[in-house]
């Protein structure tokens, strides 16, 4: 009865409502401009010629020796990082969830793991070159290796585990802490050891998650544009450096795109397991009254030392990556001359500043455009009653799903002409961001909207308020948690993105990731350096602030957030 | 404020259901509800009482008939033009404001000036026994306060009527027992007309002027605890309100204003129920456990005209004992109050038991409903 119930609350009296008439109007004329239409002109990109249907672009992409080797090793690269990102990040979660550990020893563990999520794109690749290049601190000065290569598959996949594992954490870890641990504490009394409630109990209920995870990290590493362009050298080409090099190098638009295009099936086939199969199939422990119990030691002090030890291991690497960086940037060239300088940093406020003024006016526009966006969508598909709900949702998640590279190009070749001319603006590389980063607003708000019963509407009725009184003392107030979560995503992504947008800078336009990247190309390594730690010291300032925000709005009461990064 | 009546008239709500098609949530459903009342509906989960609360409430809008406030007619109403208040399951506090702006909701939402509106929430929390609570949030009171939140926001309003929909379920059953007490004392003091939907009979019996007992979306009978309780008008509503021993027998005799009915290999006499029994009739006697004496020693011949048996099982339960009795192949349930040690009767006794004459229903096998 109560399923009814929802869906008369649902469709009662807010048919009729102009004003949702006229948001769903503006939002589907907005994801059609800026999602449905670029993605359209891909297609017609790649799939035609001279006005008729061709597959011949395709099929010489997909034909080339060169291309299909760059597709193998995609997907070759993207399975290893999922499998060790995922397992290392259960090691993470499963030790911060059940290793009892001191408050102090858990922020520690969240710092270490949040540091790659903010950072920008290639600062685990500049500290793999000072470490294990030709001359790295480690190959050279340590083990007085001569003539190593840090290029290919194997520096690309430790690179890429040490960025996206913290995702495998950060989705793992309210799993294990969701799991009861009666349960386990049910099996270890029925005479199970240890490690066969780990194998029997544990896992189980978590392979759902670590599917999840799995997924995540596989799409992130398929996308990942930074870390293999910098790390993947001439032996190891993938597709989203490959799809760049045909574009800015060769200049084959068409070339580029079709090669874009065959990273669009395996994005797709992720998306949609992860959606509609991984999703469904989370267990829910369900738990009685549980609370004030001391939960089951389910690791032996042995076992626990041992886990902590790793997740150490893993976290002095992370440290010591960023300590590097930030000496590499205040030294005048790391390996060779360890002298103290600001020069780098001079360098960057001076013929860095205009990329540092374009990237902070970016990100500030598309940040509030990008959050309002995410809540009015997420508020709509949850509590309104319109047609086409659903597909907006699933249209909304598009470009948050692909892959950076496929957008960028997207984008690209459907605003490079009138009427439509967006190419060299800002607007196209804010429009890029809010579309793409916002759908984690979107996520968030959907979520929250979802924890909050009914009845608290209906409450706020019963006492005589109508809907817009309603909507501003008690909806909006508790989704606000979900805006400020996507405001620090779009600005995060904003400050650190790179993917897509390399194909809109211009000129007039350029953002501080690109300049990262132009000055690793030169081989000016200490003003990228310096450009790494400004972008992660703003990022962190920001966040900061916005914790610091949410927390006046978070009631004792309220709904908690679970992590400012969604997912 | 003047009291006022509720009127619920010929209330129905249909709903579509994904495999049986269309279903009847309520159908053509009565009520009265006097000033000042305290009405329950009562029936198990799906028989229609929390939808008919909330076509009263205006969070659902009935498909036909019509619901009146006093001389009102409210059926077109939003609830929050109502005036109504109305205490949730979960109770719906709003987890971003502190206890003293839940209460004071409301009263905000009717532009009162603050300085009333402190004085309104204050005394409301002093009545409902929470002064000192105010800046306090939901997440730090225990079950048992944050009802008294849900019921002090659904007050302060001075509300036309008071709705509660299961207020009780979520908390443990010493604290049920004592919120149930305040709830019926509060509602006495203002004297607030109240519908009140429960699935427990204990419950609704503790708290209610007059219960209606719900069934398959209709109102199946209405009356006092005692009325229902006594006199059920079926098989349903006797086997939801309290329990019994269901015994089947068929019409004997009919002398004058007693009927003799054949039953566990016996005959048994009460008052006539109705005209239109007839010799011959199958009917079904509802006994009450509590209705059953148990009578110890003697023999066939010093008990004649009671039942012969023999106690299969016994619990103790304090107070009182329940004992499973045999008789004539059918399983009997007997409550007694425990007198003391002596009184104890050993499983496999034999004892012969004597009903209660004016404790007996009988109904004729049309009254048969489907048990649930």
């Amino acid at each position: 009865m109560s399923a009814t119930v929802r869906w008369k609350a649902a469709t009662m009296g807010m048919r009729n409502d102009p004003a949702v008439a006229a948001a769903v109007f503006v939002l589907w004329a907005l994801l059609a401009l800026f999602v449905v239409y670029p993605l359209a002109m891909l297609l017609v990109r790649v799939l035609t010629d001279q006005g008729g249907f061709t597959t011949a672009g395709l099929a010489a992409v997909l034909s080339d020796r060169h291309q299909i080797r760059a597709f193998g090793n995609s997907l070759l690269l993207a399975l290893l990082v999922g499998s060790a990102g995922t397992a290392l990040g259960f090691l993470f979660a499963f030790t911060a969830a059940r290793g009892q550990l001191p408050r102090w020893l858990l922020t520690a563990i969240d710092v270490a793991v949040l540091l790659p999520l903010v950072s920008p794109p290639f600062t685990t690749a500049i500290a793999m070159i000072f470490s294990f290049g030709p001359r790295g601190l480690i190959t050279y000065d340590l083990l007085g290796l001569k003539g190593v290569t840090v290029y290919g598959l194997a520096s690309t996949f430790f690179s890429e585990v040490l960025t996206f594992f913290p995702i495998a954490y950060l989705t793992l870890r309210p799993l294990l802490a969701a799991i009861d641990s009666n349960v386990e504490g049910m099996a270890f009394s029925l005479g199970a050891s240890r490690w066969r409630v780990f194998r029997t109990v544990t896992l189980p209920l978590t392979i759902p998650g670590l599917a999840n995870a799995f997924l995540l990290l596989f799409a992130a590493s398929l996308a990942d544009f930074a870390t293999p362009l910098i790390l993947a050298g001439n032996q190891f080409p993938v597709l989203p450096t490959q799809a760049y090099l045909q574009i800015t190098g060769l200049f084959d638009l068409r070339g580029g795109a079709a090669l874009s295009f065959a990273l669009l099936l395996p994005a797709l086939a992720v998306f949609l397991l992860q959606r509609y199969w991984v999703s469904r199939r989370y267990y829910v422990t369900i738990t009685g009254k549980g609370a004030g119990q001391t939960p089951f030691d389910s690791i032996s002090p042995g076992m626990r030392a041992v886990l902590l030890a790793a997740c150490a291991l893993v976290a002095l690497v992370v440290v010591y990556f960023y300590v590097l960086l930030l000496y590499a940037s205040l030294v005048v060239a790391l390996g060779a001359n360890h002298a103290f300088t600001l020069q780098h940093y001079r360098t960057i406020f001076t013929d860095g500043l205009k990329a540092i003024r374009d990237t902070l006016i970016i990100a500030g526009l598309a940040t509030p455009l990008g959050g309002l966006y995410g809540i009015m969508l997420g508020y709509l598909v949850t509590k309104k009653s319109f047609a086409g709900r659903r597909t907006m949702e699933l249209v909304s998640m598009i470009n948050y799903a692909l892959p950076g590279t496929i957008v960028g190009i997207a984008y690209l070749i459907a605003f490079n002409d009138p009427p439509l001319e967006l190419t060299g603006t800002a607007l196209i590389i804010i429009a890029c961001y809010i579309f793409r980063y916002g759908p984690t607003g979107i996520r968030a708000t959907v979520a929250l909207l979802q924890q909050i019963d009914n009845s608290l509407e209906e409450a706020s009725q019963g006492l005589g308020a109508g809907s817009g009184a309603t909507f501003r003392r008690v909806t909006l107030p508790l989704i606000m948690p979900a805006f400020f979560a996507g405001l620090g995503v779009v600005f995060i992504r904003s400050m650190t993105a790179i993917s897509a947008t390399i194909f809109l800078v211009s000129i007039s336009w350029t953002l501080i990731t690109v300049k990262i990247l132009e000055n690793i190309t030169e081989l000016s390594l200490g003003p990228a350096a310096a450009f790494s730690v400004l972008v992660v010291v703003i990022v962190f300032v920001v966040i900061a602030i916005i914790g610091r925000v949410l927390r006046l709005f978070r009631a004792p009461g309220a709904v908690p957030m679970t992590s400012l990064l969604g997912g | 404020m003047e009291t006022i009546g509720v009127h619920v008239d010929g209330v129905s709500k249909r709903y579509a259901h994904r495999v049986k098609g269309e279903l009847y949530a309520a159908r053509d459903v009565r009520l009265e509800v006097r000033p000042g009342e305290f009405l329950t509906l009562l029936g198990p989960s799906g028989c229609g009482k929390t939808t008919t609360l909330r076509m009263i409430a205006g969070y659902e809008k009935p498909d036909a008939g019509r619901i009146r406030f006093g001389g009102q007619d409210v059926t077109d109403l939003p609830a929050n033009q109502r005036n109504i208040g109305f205490v949730f399951q979960n109770y719906a506090l709003f987890p971003h404001l502190s206890v003293f702006e839940n209460v004071a909701y409301g009263l905000r939402v009717r532009g009162q000036p603050d300085d009333m509106i402190a004085k309104s929430v204050g005394d409301v929390l002093a009545l409902v026994g929470l002064a000192g609570y105010e800046q306090q949030f939901s997440s730090q009171l225990s079950g048992g306060e944050q009802q008294r939140v849900a019921l002090a926001r659904a007050i302060v309003i001075q509300p036309r009527v008071l709705l509660f929909d299961e207020p009780l379920s979520n908390l443990d059953a010493k604290l049920r027992v004592q919120m149930r007490q305040e709830i019926r004392d509060l509602q006495r003091r203002l004297a607030i007309t109240t519908v009140y939907v429960t699935h427990d009979q204990e419950e609704a019996m503790a708290v209610s002027d007059r219960i209606a007992v719900m069934h398959q979306g209709s109102v199946v009978q209405e009356g006092t605890a005692a009325d229902l309780y006594h006199r059920p008008a079926s098989q349903f509503v006797a086997q939801f309100v309290g329990r019994m021993n269901l015994v089947a027998g068929r019409v004997a005799a009919i002398v004058g204003e007693t009927v003799n009915i054949a039953a566990l290999g016996t005959l048994i006499s009460t008052p006539l129920p109705r005209r239109d029994l007839a010799p011959g009739d199958s009917v079904q006697i509802i006994v009450r456990p509590e209705a059953i004496e148990i009578v110890r020693g003697g023999d066939e011949k010093t008990h004649s005209g009671l039942l012969h048996a023999t106690i299969v099982s016994r619990t103790f339960l304090g107070e009182k004992i329940e004992y499973s009795a045999r008789c004539a192949d059918e399983m009997l349930q007997i409550v007694r109050y425990n007198e003391g040690p002596g009184a104890l009767i050993a499983e496999g006794a034999t004892v012969f038991l004597r009903f209660a004459a004016d404790a007996l229903t009988v109904l004729g096998q049309t009254h048969r409903e489907g048990r649930e």
